[in-house]
């Protein structure tokens, strides 16, 4: 009995003796050739391309940022009836926008995430709110830029991304997202028949882990009305890994350069838009009216690693205005198609000078 | 008497005492060996490297035993941890390198607790190993919870 306590004593004690320091690498001298002839025990692994390649910016689970413009003029047109070609427009509503600015929020969950599959659901909030000056309107309470000032615009959508490799070098992606997008509150939010939605599908290649392409369609409402456009990407990373593309064009083209694994700065621009349902309007017509916003924003973003997987993105660069022009759109919340040849006419042609802009983020980077 | 019926008692419980060190002792080996079925190299499904999992002490450690493009391809030197961000490590050879630590097994063909190094970024994350078949590995990387990770499948090699 006692040799038997004694022989239990001994294995334990010995179990605890043998830890290890795990911060160190291993030491021991080892013949490695004898790994290079192995094969797999249950015959033949399939290869997989992973969705992503060297020293891209990271992508985000969850995001927030502050998002600022500085002063503008906005010219608004009165609500009626132009062709597409109108230029010119007399001014109905005019404003100095001092300051637009609002808080973008972001999530992006993997529900499945294997080398064989990756989907992703995410949920996205953004909100603008508009301060004016020199505010010059027929109609002071219910006019388009009193609107804008009382409730701002707001976005909500919701968001799905799944990756599909199909071998270690092909692979499809498709991005659905549904977005309702209008001045509404948060305490008031608008009828989900106004819900605007966008995707694309895309095949590419991945020859490499420095390079990826793609080419594929999108229905977007980045340009402010909704459009079904050809897309390409291209991702690419420098042999030295110090320079590299990632271009999802005609949605966004950034250069980037790399200074380490943990902080980079991307130069390029992004078209950025939804439509947006204004409320509060009095209409001649038996229709709403959505404001197509769309603009171009040539940036410089500089984003780094603060702590572990957390990021920190600073970027400013010039909003250029492509649209902000409004469309009558149906009760029952559908949309049309103009595209660049349809002659459906515009509610109103509005001009708003450009802006210089920031914003300001930090992230939950993905592994 | 008394002493008699005191003796036949101490005896009996020194019996059960052996019995359950022994029944112990039984249990504690049959879950260590069902943990060891870890050990062995395997393939991670880029097939960039093989990975060599070993028992040592009471944990599971996979170190890197074989890589596809054993030289880097702007030194032409065998590849080093360069994407560290503790630079003391940025020159330790890939080869060799543990990226698996501190694994423990906790049944039912799960191995938790440990960590995993992607030498491609230099970031460690938290790791739970799942043998799905005696052949096959599901290894998921996470950030804080499972739910913010990827899972890797990894297949077993047979070394001749």
């Amino acid at each position: 009995m006692k040799y038997f306590t004694l022989l239990l004593f001994l294995i334990s004690s010995t179990r605890l003796i043998a830890q290890i320091d795990s911060t160190s690498t291993t030491k021991e001298e080892e013949d490695y050739s004898i790994y290079e002839n192995a094969t797999f025990n249950d015959g033949q692994s399939k290869i997989y391309c992973n969705p992503k390649i060297f020293d891209l910016s990271p992508a985000r689970f969850v995001s927030i940022a502050w998002d600022q413009q500085l002063p503008y003029d906005m010219k608004l047109s009165q609500i009626g009836n132009f062709p597409t070609d109108t230029t010119n427009v007399k001014p109905y509503e005019t404003a100095n926008a001092n300051r637009t600015s609002g808080i973008r929020v972001f999530a992006n969950i993997p529900v499945i995430s294997s080398n064989k599959f990756l989907w992703q659901m995410g949920l996205n909030y953004w909100n603008m709110k508009y301060d004016f000056s020199d505010i010059n309107t027929p109609l002071p309470d219910k006019s388009v830029i009193n609107q804008l000032e009382k409730n701002g615009l707001t976005t909500m959508g919701l968001h799905s991304t799944a990756f599909k490799p199909l071998n270690a070098k092909q692979f499809i992606l498709v991005q659905f997202a549904a977005d309702l997008s209008g001045n509404y509150k948060l305490s008031d939010i608008q009828n989900l028949k106004f819900a605007r939605y966008s995707g694309a599908i895309l095949w590419g290649k991945r020859p490499n882990d420095r390079k990826q392409w793609a080419i594929g369609l999108s229905r977007t409402y980045r340009a402010g009305e909704p459009n079904i456009v050809p897309i390409i990407m291209y991702n690419w990373t420098s042999p030295t890994r110090k320079w590299g593309t990632e271009i999802l064009f005609p949605a966004r083209i950034h250069v980037r350069k790399n200074f380490n694994s943990r902080s980079l700065i991307l130069a390029g621009y992004e078209l950025e838009g939804q439509s947006y349902r204004m409320g509060g309007i009095p209409m001649m017509v038996n229709k709403e009216l959505e404001i197509r916003r769309g603009e171009l924003r040539f940036r410089l973003e500089f984003q780094r690693q603060i702590w572990g997987f957390i990021w920190g993105t600073m970027q400013a660069g010039y909003r250029y205005n492509y649209t902000f022009n409004a469309d009558y759109t149906e009760r029952d919340g559908s949309d049309f198609f103009r595209g660049f040849v349809g002659t459906q006419k515009y509610a109103m042609i509005n001009e708003l000078g450009g802006a210089a802009y920031f914003n300001l983020g930090i992230h939950l980077v993905s592994p | 008497m008394l002493q008699l019926i005191k003796q036949k008692n101490m005896k009996a419980m020194a019996k059960l005492f052996t019995l359950v060190c022994i029944l112990t002792l039984t249990m504690s080996l049959t879950k260590e060996e069902d943990g060891d079925r870890l050990n062995g190299v395997w393939e991670p499904s880029n097939g960039k490297v093989r990975v060599k999992i070993e028992k040592i002490g009471t944990k599971y450690y996979g170190k890197i035993v074989w890589l596809k493009e054993p030289l880097d391809p702007t030194t032409q030197k065998p590849k080093v941890d360069k994407n560290n961000p503790d630079a003391s490590m940025q020159n330790v050879p890939l080869k060799g390198y543990r990226l698996l630590k501190d694994f423990i097994y906790s049944g039912k063909d799960e191995w938790t607790e440990g960590t995993i190094y992607d030498p491609e970024n230099g970031s460690l994350y938290s790791c739970v190993i799942k043998m799905k078949d005696n052949n096959t590995l599901d290894i998921r990387g996470y950030i804080g919870v499972k739910a913010l990770g990827r899972t890797d499948v990894w297949k077993r090699l047979k070394v001749k």
